[in-house]
């Protein structure tokens, strides 16, 4: 495939770099000037299905910059993380550490948070649909078995911590929301996503249950995750948390 | 693979998220739907839903714009593996994919790139498409590109690529018709010569689609109506290969559902005008 691959890496590289289009030349039909506009189609068809995709995963990040800026941030971030797969929905799991490192958004702190937020939305929207499961089996279990149980939560559940008010912003952000837009800035919230049936729910919780809860999802034992919770956070409720994860089919089973 | 008779016939429309609703309320008699398949290469949710809502009204037809198969990067396996995964829930009437290459070195560009149509890119292919219908354990469509740019070295017409291909593996064709105009304004060839080029039993499926004109260069944006002179390859397709499932394909600037039926409408009667049948 000598020349198949020589010819897909001079593409390649034409597209990534401008610069590097002299080298396309030889490959194609026409005079420069011609190909030269016509490899910028597909420059800005490359450039296009980035802040497609990230536009689709991050709707309300796009909203705070506006679709210009938006625009821009795609090409930057594909610039140094290109998609490495044909399936788009995997594109943008790193566009929230981008953000953080990138100069232009600063005056934004909270930004990169948001991002990472909406990644676990979009996340958790194609995430797999929970099984049916009866709390009570959970309750049944004898006391001395309890600290070895692994809970399983729903998929696609997942806490972002912030220093930021993420839940408040991303929530006036919906296109449902009701009622005032103000935001208290100095809250720091720690946001809590999940499935609920075919939506996805976007609420504030504790550091004490996002601790836990990530310990668990982590994979370690309910008595793990717990004591490991209370050395961080001695007021941690586990059966308040729990109490509130029935409530809201949180979880979908346990091991033990 | 030896279903070369289609089991589909008829028009169908590209199914979007922004006409869900109102396609599930009105149900409007259509031969099937299409959707990206990518779009659904997800363990559940409400696009998922969505989808096996729409299969369980109409024929389903699923097309690829991902898989990259003219790669020199080895194909990806997780990829079509989740093809497999989503025909195998699906269960669709048809697949497609691309006459493309859309990554290489590990970097995709999520798009349809064009080949140099040589003997050794056919081998290439071939060996590709062959893995795909053992994995998929089904006959697969592969759609002609339109492209801005073709290779020096091409050894032989894209048609005459795709009818080789065919003949290699069993696979069908989708001839976009849109496509083949695009390309013989872009290229300046005779889109009526390259149909003679296929052999009818191949072609199993046929795509309909607005473009854009930019400059010297016409790009298929799939945001507006239909054009004359596709309309009339069309009917020349029709008279050549017979009626064939036809989709109107339209992706951005997406229109009120009822642009995209009346313009399947205007397929549907252009076919049976030309074949005899619809």
């Amino acid at each position: 495939m000598a020349e198949l691959s020589q010819f897909q890496a001079d593409f390649a590289a034409a597209l990534r770099e401008r610069a590097r289009t002299p080298a396309m030349r030889r490959w194609l039909a026409g005079d420069a000037d011609v190909v030269d506009r016509r490899l910028a189609i597909y420059r800005a068809n490359m450039v296009a299905a980035a802040d497609k995709a990230l536009a689709s995963a991050c709707p309300v990040t796009r909203q705070v910059v506006g679709d210009e800026f938006f625009h821009g941030l795609a090409r930057e971030y594909q610039r140094g993380t290109p998609s490495t797969s044909g399936d788009l929905t995997d594109f943008g799991a790193t566009f929230g550490d981008f953000l953080a490192a990138f100069e232009h958004t600063r005056s934004l702190p909270y930004l990169p948070d948001l991002a990472r937020l909406e990644w676990a939305v979009h996340r958790a929207s194609g995430a797999a649909d929970a099984p049916d499961w009866d709390a009570a089996t959970l309750a049944a279990v004898e006391p001395e078995r309890q600290a070895a149980i692994r809970l399983r939560w729903t998929p696609g559940l997942a806490v972002v911590g912030s220093r930021f008010p993420i839940v408040r912003i991303w929530t006036i952000h919906q296109p449902a929301h009701e009622g005032e837009f103000s935001v208290d800035w100095d809250a720091a919230e720690t946001a809590l996503v999940a499935r609920d049936g075919f939506a996805v729910r976007v609420t504030a919780c504790s550091p004490a249950d996002a601790a836990f809860i990530d310990a668990s999802l982590a994979g370690g034992a309910l008595g793990d995750a717990l004591a490991g919770t209370l050395h961080d956070h001695p007021a941690f409720d586990l059966g308040a948390l729990l109490a509130r994860a029935f409530a809201a089919r949180l979880l979908c089973g346990f091991t033990s | 693979m030896t279903d070369t008779v289609p089991t589909l016939s008829g028009v169908g429309i590209g199914l979007r998220q922004p006409h869900y609703r109102e396609v599930f309320e009105r149900l409007p008699e259509l031969a099937f739907v299409e959707v990206h398949s990518e779009n659904f290469f997800l363990e559940g949710g409400a696009s998922l839903h969505a989808l096996e809502r729409a299969r369980a009204a109409y024929p389903v037809s699923l097309h690829g714009v991902g898989l990259s198969i003219g790669s020199a990067d080895a194909l990806a396996g997780e990829h079509l593996a989740k093809l497999k995964r989503l025909v195998d829930r699906i269960e669709p009437a048809l697949v497609s994919e691309h006459l493309c290459w859309g990554g290489i070195g590990g970097v995709h560009f999520n798009d349809l790139l064009p080949l140099p149509y040589t003997r050794e890119a056919l081998a290439l292919l071939a060996e590709r498409i062959d893995h795909v219908q053992s994995t998929l354990g089904r006959r697969l469509l592969v759609e002609n590109l339109s492209a801005y740019v073709e290779c020096r070295d091409s050894e032989m017409t894209e048609t005459a690529f795709l009818a080789e291909l065919a003949r290699r593996t069993g696979c069908g064709l989708l001839l976009d018709v849109n496509n083949l105009y695009v390309n013989a304004i872009n290229f300046g060839f005779d889109p009526a010569a390259r149909l003679a080029e296929l052999d009818a039993d191949s072609v199993g499926q046929m795509h309909l689609a607005g473009h854009t004109v930019v400059d010297d260069c016409l790009i298929d944006t799939h945001g507006s109506l239909v054009c004359d002179p596709v309309w009339s390859l069309y009917a020349q397709a029709c008279r050549r290969f017979g009626a064939r499932p036809t989709l109107i394909e339209w992706d951005t600037d997406l229109p009120a559902l009822d642009v995209l039926l009346s313009q399947a409408a205007q397929a549907g009667a252009v076919a049976r005008g030309e074949a005899g049948h619809g």
